[in-house]
């Protein structure tokens, strides 16, 4: 064998941005994160033109997804049209010529900073969250050798003590984003910072979806019909965040999740997270004919 | 700057990577590869691999990606054609450690998709219980793979029938109906 059987001509650029090699290993750790559902897959994590923590691991696997069809959204919590997320979008259609989209319904592909879509995701649609730390032990165990041994005792006691500690402190549970949550009955995953409410949409989906840290070399998959179930105690049942009554001020939306916006006055107006279903919603109130797919929540309850 | 465009490997990777991933995610559904188990090795395999392949033409191509063919109880990706071959394998494959269940290897072997004993699917990627009819599986396979996975260690299984692919994950729990 010689180097130039293993090689090809030169190109200024691989389709698809990553060449064949890095692609073939994350096809391989992708097809083991389904495998174990929820088990974080180290991965040699390559260089793309974009900085470690802005979101380079959901990149290398949105591009290994690409194919000539897909149709691309890229979210950044909740908006399509914030700085990083545009960048990242117009990256993607640049180097494969894949299109580009804000409608949840038209995606094939999502790739998504810290919000899950609040329409319905199908069974053809692959979600690829940015993590930034996937270590759900980083905060009970900082070495992360003795945290794997944990995982892989399923020695997750001192997560509970976290919640307990904050029930005690508090007289509720803080944890905002990032909540941790048993997969499949094994594996405990963070499931990126998304907030609560967001958590039970992973829970028994119909897409599949992916988690991957670019800088901490690690990618995991909840593939669709898997149980994804948020620790709590027995007796202190998981709540989302109480969004179900507020109400959008452009859109009107109610029942979705909102960023709060302080105002001068010292009161706060909220605003619809997924900013491309408060558009249809500013749309179809106009007369416009759009299209809002099922909800995840209905009347601010979420709805299995 | 130019668009890339991508050349025939690039869609035949891409193509065999999107029908092993959905088998994978959705056990029990058929999926389909351009041509055939070789795609897979194309999609997967490069120098960081080390392969058992049965068939020596096969072989030969894996061994064109820079892959190493070493022998079953070495391997991380076996691409069995005999029932006999793929029985052999799945008894020493690596099945990875609670530590590392990525090292588990993944087996590619035969089988006829659409025939045979009835089978019950439940796990991760499954609504309820999923059927199918899969023949040509080796005597014991099914009860060897229930003792080699041991989740999360074990061997995931990509039966092949033609073009025609089913994924059998680790995760996944199989009855004869």
């Amino acid at each position: 064998m010689t180097l130039s059987t293993l090689t090809r001509p030169w190109a200024a650029i691989s389709w698809g941005f990553l060449d064949a090699s890095a692609k073939r290993e994350m096809r391989r750790k992708m097809i083991k994160a389904i495998a174990v559902p929820g088990c974080q897959m180290p991965y040699a994590s390559r260089e793309v033109p974009m900085a470690r923590g802005w979101g380079t691991g959901g990149l290398q696997v949105t591009l290994t997804l690409l194919r000539t069809d897909s149709v691309v959204k890229v979210i950044d919590q909740g908006a399509d049209d914030s700085v990083n997320a545009a960048s990242i979008r117009r990256f993607l259609s640049r180097v494969s010529a894949a299109a580009e989209t804000w409608d949840t319904l038209e995606a094939t592909l999502i790739q998504s900073r810290h919000r899950v879509p609040e329409e319905r995701l199908r069974e053809d649609q692959v979600l690829v969250l940015q993590v930034p730390n996937p270590e759900p032990l980083r905060p009970v165990q900082p070495n992360m050798s003795i945290a794997r041994q944990m995982h892989a005792d399923a020695d997750y006691g001192r997560l509970w003590l976290v919640l307990y500690e904050q029930m005690v402190r508090s007289g509720r549970i803080m944890q905002g984003a990032a909540y941790p949550a048993l997969v499949n009955g094994r594996h405990v995953m963070t499931p990126s910072p998304i907030p609560r409410w967001d958590v039970p949409k992973l829970h028994m989906a119909r897409h599949l979806t992916f988690l991957s840290a670019g800088r901490e070399k690690r990618l995991y998959a909840v593939p669709p019909f898997t149980r994804v179930e948020p620790l709590v105690f027995s007796d202190v049942p998981y709540k989302v965040e109480d969004h179900a009554d507020l109400v959008c001020h452009r859109s009107g939306l109610r029942g979705v999740f909102m960023n709060e916006i302080p105002q001068d006055g010292g009161g706060s107006a909220f605003e619809a997270s997924d900013s491309h279903l408060g558009i249809k919603a500013i749309r179809r109130a106009e007369g416009a004919a759009t299209t809002i797919g099922p909800m995840w929540y209905e009347e601010g309850r979420f709805r299995p | 700057m130019a668009l890339p465009h991508p050349t025939p490997d690039d869609l035949r990777d891409t193509d065999a990577f999107e029908a092993l991933m959905w088998a994978m995610a959705r056990p029990g559904t058929v999926r389909s590869l351009p041509e055939g188990a070789a795609d897979l090795a194309l999609a997967l395999l490069d120098r960081e691999t080390r392969v058992h392949a049965e068939d020596p033409e096969l072989a030969r191509r894996i061994a064109a990606t820079g892959a190493a063919l070493v022998t079953p109880d070495r391997a991380d990706h076996a691409f069995c054609t005999t029932a006999a071959g793929a029985m052999a394998a799945l008894a020493v494959l690596p099945v990875g450690s609670a530590l590392y269940p990525d090292e588990g290897a993944t087996l590619v072997m035969p089988a006829i998709i659409g025939a045979g004993p009835l089978l019950g699917l439940t796990g991760p990627g499954i609504e309820g219980q999923c059927r199918l009819r899969l023949g040509g599986l080796p005597e014991g396979l099914l009860d060897l793979r229930s003792a080699r996975c041991r989740y999360p260690e074990g061997i995931d299984l990509v039966l092949v029938d033609g073009r025609r692919i089913v994924g059998l994950p680790r995760s996944v729990a199989v009855e004869v109906l």
